[in-house]
């Protein structure tokens, strides 16, 4: 049970996508916290996690989430989560984790808020 | 106002002064109806006679003149100027007489033609004519013939006067005799007096008896001289159209009047409704008949107006005394009205209406007096009602409550169902009031089975009290002791402790190896359990102490069964074997056993109600009167209980950094052949489970944690082992609050929260040093 992380940032170093790839447990937490810990301290505007290729989370995978997005909200950032597979789905339904986080479903959400958000980005 | 008294009244006095005022008016009506007939009968035939008398008078006045001068021509001779002057003097004394005449007898005259002045009256003047000229020929006119012939005075039938008046007229004649020297009597003369009949007439019309009235007079031939009908003057009765179409009837009449009787007859009436009557009589001097014809209609018009006046009278007394009687009747009913209408709405619970109000000291005053009292005791009486069901509603909420609680310290809530491989447990406790004294409990030890089943003596809340204490000591005490009779004494002492009351419980006490299928049992004064095995059921064999709570100190000596694959154990209070029906019959172990044994093939969850219900049936109608607990526990054949099992999996890990790792390798295989969904959640949850082992347990790197896996069908369960401080995850564990916002979220507390989420039962308890936990999915 291994997790890969994959970060790609866009142009302008505002928005940082974090692909999440294999199982995000007791195990890979710790080592994902290091990683997504980095990523919010480098300041980007929006962090999205993409889920697509995550096929597991544990209680101790959503508290790293938690934790990051705490971190990101106290510092103005945003977090958000695409792509959750019907049963991470449901883990986090029954947790009510993250109620204000945003979540997409799809790449097509995501791209269509990013759309927005830079629209608005350049009109200030 | 419907059928109310004040209707009931009206209609009664109004019908009972109706039929009064009926009769009475009846009666009245009768005598005055008799009274006024006779004064109209009697004013109709005094009309009559006054008037016939009238005309008589008027006809003697002009036969008194007319004799007068006869008898003095009897006696006395006079020149023929003489005789002129005497018929002038005659006209001008009385006026009645239309014309008058002095025939002298032949030889008696001067003139062989004889000698007859007449005189008679035209426009005031007298005329003068000589009726002895050649054309009169007055010797062979009628009145002198009749007169001679007659010898006698008389009345000659009318006739026209075509040479004189050209009048109607009628005559007196009257011959005149002598007495010769010789003594020979010898006509002398003829004497007349003529009067025109409309003066008769004249009499005749003021025979007047109502509209439709006339009078009729005829002569001795028949023939009418005064009638209504003008045609027929002059004219023979029997000619005329009244005549013709009763040509009896008249002949009769007239017969009988010639005859000098009165005569009456009823005929239709020609101008008036009804009948008309005819009556008809004889004029006496002339002796014609003379008559009145009226209309009884019309007479009888004053009787009428009577009888409607009475009607009138009648009608309006009789309203008058209606609406009196409807004024009064409503007077004295309407407090009666007002308080029906207060009783509706004091029925309806309105009972601050308004009543009528009390005038006078009469009944009905005092129905409103009572009345307002009733209202008044009712009013305290709702309160007192109100009141004492508000505290009894409170009391039986207190109870509720505290039944809720004693049923919470019993496993299952005072119903529990257990299945294992290798055994299955039901149980149930019934209490009589809504708290009892009654108890069982079980625990599963691993391979050992604790259960008890208690009774209090007494019952509801002080039993249930007693109870409460007793059940938190059996599960202190021997929950943990291996032994049951020492866990009885132990148990024993406990209670003993402050029991100034003398409550007590008896108690049995066991403890069943599962492996070995051994029973080990104690018993404090309570009814041996039924076995049941082969078909049959029986009390098992026991030796026991007295009830708990009493004396401290005693031993109480153990017991032992060895059980069989297949036995079905019922352990029960006396509540059941001491059941009554309305014949105070008991139920009785026999009936128990029969029962158990007749529901031998139901599982034990299917025979506990069934059995509970046998007792039902044979209590019928009569309460229950003790808590009845019955528990069933059957022993499974271990052959057929791992039949079941598709997978019995038993492994232990080590703590390590990868255990969590491990652990999900081995499930995920182990599980290879579950569904995605029910296999990710085991997953998740078994890897939450062995995370918090790892992180909580303060156990040293290296130590194992065993997993246990059973599967089969329904469902899957994983009991995870662990020698760590003892720690039950289930109710010890922090668990976060969920949908926080982040900002108030707390980081952690979220692996209970799936643990019990994503499995349908999960329960721990400490065996042997070690946390249980055991979970178990259905499929």
């Amino acid at each position: 049970m291994e997790l890969h992380t994959d970060v790609t940032l866009d142009a302008d170093h505002a928005l940082a996508r974090v692909a999440l790839v294999g199982a995000l447990n007791t195990e890979t937490a710790p080592g994902f916290e290091h990683s997504l810990q980095q990523v919010v301290a480098a300041g980007h505007k929006l962090i999205v996690l993409d889920m697509k290729d995550l096929d597991y989370i544990s209680s101790a995978g959503l508290r790293v989430i938690f934790k990051a997005a705490k971190q990101a909200r106290s510092s103005g950032q945003r977090m958000a989560a695409a792509n959750r597979k019907p049963h991470i789905d449901k883990v986090f339904e029954i947790l009510k984790a993250l109620p204000d986080m945003a979540v997409f479903a799809n790449d097509r959400e995501l791209d269509d808020y990013l759309d927005t958000m830079q629209q608005r980005a350049r009109g200030d | 106002m419907g059928r109310s008294i004040a209707t009931r009244l009206i209609a009664l006095l109004t019908l009972c002064a109706a039929a009064i005022i009926g009769v009475g008016m009846l009666v009245d009506y009768r005598l005055s109806r008799e009274q006024i007939l006779g004064r109209l009968q009697h004013e109709s035939e005094e009309t009559i006679r006054t008037i016939i008398g009238d005309m008589e008078n008027w006809l003697r006045g002009i036969e008194g003149a007319t004799n007068l001068v006869a008898r003095i021509l009897q006696q006395r001779d006079y020149s023929q100027p003489g005789l002129q002057q005497m018929l002038r003097d005659m006209l001008s004394s009385d006026v009645d007489i239309y014309g008058a005449t002095i025939a002298l007898a032949p030889g008696q005259a001067d003139s062989p033609l004889g000698f007859a002045p007449y005189y008679f009256r035209r426009n005031g003047e007298l005329v003068y004519a000589d009726l002895a000229a050649p054309e009169h020929n007055y010797q062979q006119q009628s009145w002198y013939r009749e007169a001679v012939d007659a010898g006698h005075a008389l009345w000659v039938e009318p006739y026209y006067d075509a040479g004189g008046a050209q009048v109607l007229m009628t005559t007196y004649a009257v011959p005149v005799y002598r007495q010769a020297a010789s003594g020979e009597r010898f006509l002398y003369a003829v004497i007349t007096a003529d009067v025109a009949l409309q003066e008769l007439r004249a009499y005749l019309q003021r025979l007047h008896l109502g509209d439709s009235s006339f009078g009729i007079l005829l002569s001795r031939e028949g023939v009418i001289l005064s009638s209504r009908h003008r045609e027929n003057l002059m004219h023979h009765f029997s000619a005329t159209t009244a005549g013709q179409a009763d040509p009896e009837g008249w002949q009769r009449m007239f017969e009988t009047a010639i005859g000098g009787a009165v005569a009456t007859q009823r005929l239709p009436c020609e101008s008036a409704p009804g009948e008309c009557v005819f009556r008809l009589g004889t004029l006496q001097p002339t002796g014609w008949p003379v008559g009145v014809v009226y209309s009884e209609h019309e007479i009888l018009a004053p009787l009428r107006d009577f009888q409607y006046k009475t009607v009138a009278i009648g009608l309006l007394t009789l309203l008058s005394m209606a609406v009196a009687v409807v004024l009064v009747s409503r007077r004295l009913t309407r407090p009666l009205a007002a308080l029906a209408g207060a009783s509706d709405s004091i029925a309806r619970g309105q009972l601050d209406v308004a009543l009528p109000a009390v005038r006078g000291d009469d009944e009905v005053a005092r129905l409103i007096q009572s009345f307002a009292a009733m209202t008044t005791d009712l009013k305290t009486y709702i309160a007192d009602l109100e009141s004492a069901t508000a505290r009894r509603s409170r009391l039986e909420g207190e109870l509720s409550a505290a039944r809720d609680i004693q049923m919470a310290m019993l496993p299952g809530q005072g119903e529990a169902s257990e299945r294992d491989e290798t055994f299955s447990l039901w149980a149930r406790v019934r209490p009589a009031r809504s708290v009892g004294g009654d108890l069982y409990n079980y625990q599963r030890r691993g391979n050992r089975l604790f259960i008890a089943v208690g009774d209090v003596s007494d019952k509801g809340a002080p039993a249930a009290l007693f109870m409460a204490r007793a059940m938190g000591l059996i599960q202190q005490l021997a929950a943990t002791a291996s032994d049951p009779a020492a866990a009885l004494g132990a148990l024993n002492d406990a209670l003993e402790q402050g029991n100034d009351n003398c409550m007590f419980i008896t108690l049995f006490l066991g403890v069943v190896d599962l492996q070995s299928r051994e029973l080990r049992f104690a018993s404090a004064g309570h009814t041996a359990p039924s076995l049941l095995r082969g078909g049959a059921a029986h009390a098992i064999a026991q030796q026991q102490g007295p009830a708990l709570g009493l004396v401290a100190g005693l031993q109480y000596p153990g017991n032992s069964l060895a059980l069989r694959n297949g036995d079905r154990l019922a352990i029960f209070t006396d509540g059941i074997d001491e059941a009554f029906n309305d014949r105070n019959e008991m139920y009785g172990m026999e009936r128990f056993n029969g029962e158990l044994a007749a529901c031998a093939d139901e599982p034990v969850a299917a025979a506990g109600p069934l059995l509970l219900e046998a007792i039902d049936r044979f209590a019928a109608d009569r309460p229950q009167s003790d808590d009845i607990t019955l528990m069933l526990l059957d022993l499974k054949a271990a052959a057929s209980a791992t039949s079941h099992a598709l997978i019995e999996l038993d492994r232990e890990f080590l703590l390590s950094p990868g255990i969590t790792g491990a652990v999900h390798r081995w499930l995920e295989q182990a599980l290879a052949r579950l569904a995605p969904a029910p296999r990710q959640d085991l997953l998740l949850v078994v890897e939450e489970v062995v995370s918090n082992i790892a992180r909580y347990a303060g156990l040293p790197p290296q130590a194992a944690v065993g997993l246990k896996l059973t599967a089969d069908p329904r469902q899957v369960a994983v009991e995870v082992r662990d020698a760590g401080t003892a720690f039950d995850p289930l109710r010890e564990a922090r668990r976060a609050s969920l949908g926080e916002s982040i900002e108030d979220a707390s980081v952690g507390g979220l692996g209970v929260h799936l643990i019990t989420s994503l499995t349908d039962r999960q329960s721990y308890h400490r065996e042997d040093g070690c946390n249980i936990l055991r979970i178990v999915k259905f499929l």
